[in-house]
């Protein structure tokens, strides 16, 4: 699932303010109005619940004062004591069904008949039963029956109550709940306010450091920051040192370039105001020289920007192989047979395409002066990993090695090229911290170890 | 034999021309990727040198294409930039060789010759038939040792033949691999060619197969 279906369009907007006070709004708002219904709810049971305890104390007084007429009938040995039994329409009722249905009421019901739904609860239960009253109010009844001692037959007591009473009171805390819970949502709403605000002021202080930087006024990012924001800071700053020692560095190479173009330039300009006419093989040598700094500039170039790319490493052994079967093409005529294998795991601290340039030089090589084979290894050794190009040529003598990796020495000028492919592989190999050395191959041609620091998939 | 040049720089496309035109062969000019696309595909060429980074039409995808119809000419990539990473992509792409500029002219042509010697599975720089030897590289014609001097065209038609030895070659197919696409092409000239070249080389080095062709007798 995409992060875009799972917030809201107007989560996903650009400021970080308004996304935070959102979300804040989006659990407030449904804490505060299940607080609400849950608080309502259990007001309104425990109303009820007082109620019920009520009406059985004045349903336990009306069979205690009941009692049986010499004539069979029943009477009340005296009034209920809750005054309201005797004012008219007050919202408390009673009465009860004598035997030969002779029905006795209190007087709040005043001339109203209430009838009860036919019922006959067994002994002890008590019986509650939802009625319409006077003026069409609600009412709730609970009734027994009674054994009255000397009576034919059961009576049903019950006492009646208006339920708009409780339903009054349930609404009114409702509204008192809700104002008081609208406020709560205010208070919590402003706290998010300045909660967000207090949050994101690093964020804002980082800001203005940065306009700072932009202008000038400073060369890094200054000040301290929550520890959150501290290590997006440092990497800016990381950065912005990298970038700059880049530039520097890129400026240096472009002043050593022209500088290093300067001395053919003039060899080849003097060289056309010879008064003999111009030497071709002067122009074409200094052409060379001047071929020769560009290669060279070119691979560090090349080299230097994606340094800081490169922490995931490249996958070594692909790589190889691709370069194998490229330079096997290249080699078509003569035959050459590339063999590569190695560790499949062993992944360098370099971009794919220095690794390329730096095993394309080394294995082209190997292919130009091989008789007929080249073998290459990549190993992993102590936090490095060695790719070894060994050729079955004529190898180099020992004492010749070092003048090979100095700048486009060339032993041997018949065999097509610049000369400057070990020197750029150890330039590129120096740079990612790696190094490159010469020795003899098992065949007595040259074996070429490259050594790069090994780099651990993230 | 017939090469088509892709080269998009002016000056460097007229030396390359210059340099090809040289060495004996019948230069068709691209500057362009699209039209080279188009020559390409509808002339029957020798050999190519494709620049890499040619406008309308990158050369890569030009090659691609090439190689997708099944056009199995031999193509020498030229490029700027000379990265590995190019050189993987070419390859892949289906050239069969690479040269980064900046380049020595001899290198080119040596290139281009190991090219076409390849595609018509000679080994050897120096081809030879019979008492004719002819050096690739010199573009020196030798019968039993002695040089003999053939001019531009009596070569161009003599070196075809012998890139494809034992082959009968129709004088239509010469026409087309001796003449560049804007030469004014008469495949009468042809026969006053071979007729030349039978008189420098001998009567019965290159036979003639009655409504066919030529063919030279594969070397004993």
């Amino acid at each position: 699932m995409t992060r875009s279906s799972l917030v809201p369009s107007a989560l996903a907007s650009s400021s970080l303010t308004r996304r935070l006070f959102l979300l804040a709004v989006l659990w407030i708002a449904p804490a505060l109005i299940i607080t609400g219904i849950i608080l309502t709810d259990l007001f309104r049971t425990h109303a009820e619940a007082e109620l019920s305890r009520r009406m059985a104390q004045h349903l336990d007084e009306l069979a205690a004062v009941l009692e049986v007429t010499p004539d069979s009938g029943v009477a009340l040995a005296r009034d209920l004591s809750d005054p309201r039994f005797r004012r008219p329409l007050s919202g408390l009722y009673w009465r009860v069904d004598g035997p030969g249905n002779r029905v006795l009421r209190s007087r709040s019901l005043w001339d109203q008949a209430l009838d009860l739904p036919a019922d006959t609860p067994k002994d002890g239960e008590v019986h509650r039963h939802t009625l319409t009253g006077p003026n069409r109010t609600p009412l709730v009844a609970w009734e027994r029956s009674l054994h009255l001692p000397g009576a034919a037959a059961p009576v049903r007591a019950a006492v009646i109550a208006d339920a708009s009473d409780v339903q009054a009171a349930t609404a009114g805390f409702s509204r008192a709940l809700g104002l008081s819970l609208a406020v709560l949502a205010a208070g919590l709403l402003a706290a998010v306010a300045v909660q967000v605000r207090l949050g994101l002021g690093p964020l804002r202080r980082m800001r203005e450091a940065l306009a700072d930087l932009r202008i000038g006024r400073s060369n890094r990012l200054e000040g301290t920051f929550p520890s959150e924001v501290q290590p997006v800071v440092d990497d800016l700053n990381l950065l912005m040192e990298e970038n700059r020692a880049m530039v520097e560095r890129a400026r240096a190479q472009a002043a050593d370039l022209a500088h290093a173009l300067k001395t053919p330039l003039a060899v080849i300009a003097n060289a056309a105001a010879a008064p003999g006419g111009m030497d071709p093989a002067v122009v074409a040598a200094e052409a060379d020289r001047m071929r020769h700094q560009i290669e060279r500039h070119l691979a560090r170039a090349r080299a230097a920007p994606t340094l800081l790319h490169s922490l995931g490493g490249t996958v070594v052994l692909p790589v190889l192989r691709q370069i194998a079967r490229t330079v096997a093409r290249l080699h078509t005529e003569r035959g050459v047979e590339i063999q590569v294998d190695g560790d499949a795991q062993a992944r360098v601290r370099a971009d794919p395409v220095d690794l390329q340039e730096m095993a394309g030089n080394l294995i082209d090589n190997a292919a130009k002066w091989c008789a007929v084979a080249v073998r290459v290894t990549a190993v992993l050794a102590e936090g490095a990993v060695v790719i070894t190009v060994q050729d079955d040529g004529p190898g180099i003598p020992a004492d010749r090695r070092s003048d090979v990796l100095a700048r486009g020495a060339r032993l041997d000028e018949a065999v097509p090229g610049t000369g400057l492919g070990l020197t750029i592989t150890e330039e590129l190999a120096r740079l990612h911290g790696g190094s490159l050395s010469l020795d003899t191959s098992p065949t007595g041609g040259l074996s070429v170890s490259l050594h790069l620091p090994q780099a651990t998939a993230r | 034999m017939r090469i088509l040049l892709a080269e998009d720089d002016a000056a460097l496309r007229r030396q390359l021309a210059e340099a090809l035109a040289d060495a004996g062969y019948a230069v068709d000019l691209a500057p362009d990727g699209e039209e080279a696309a188009f020559l390409g595909e509808s002339e029957p060429y020798d050999a190519v040198v494709l620049d890499l980074g040619l406008p309308v039409r990158d050369g890569l995808s030009v090659l691609r294409a090439w190689r997708a119809v099944g056009i199995k000419v031999p193509v020498l990539i030229l490029t700027a930039r000379g990265t590995w990473q190019e050189k993987v992509e070419g390859i892949d792409a289906g050239a069969d060789d690479y040269l980064a500029k900046p380049f020595r002219m001899e290198e080119l042509l040596a290139r281009v010759r190991a090219l076409i010697r390849r595609a018509g599975g000679l080994a050897a720089a120096e081809l030879r038939c019979g008492p004719v030897a002819l050096d690739t590289r010199t573009g020196r014609v030798t019968v039993d040792g002695r040089p003999i001097a053939l001019t531009a065209h009596e070569f161009k038609v003599l070196s075809y033949l012998m890139h494809h030895p034992g082959k009968v070659v129709s004088r239509t197919e010469l026409t087309e691999h001796v003449y560049a696409q804007d030469f004014d092409r008469d495949s009468n000239t042809i026969e006053v060619f071979v007729g030349r070249l039978r008189r420098k080389l001998g009567s019965d080095f290159i036979r003639t197969e009655r409504g066919l062709g030529y063919r030279l007798e594969a070397a004993p």
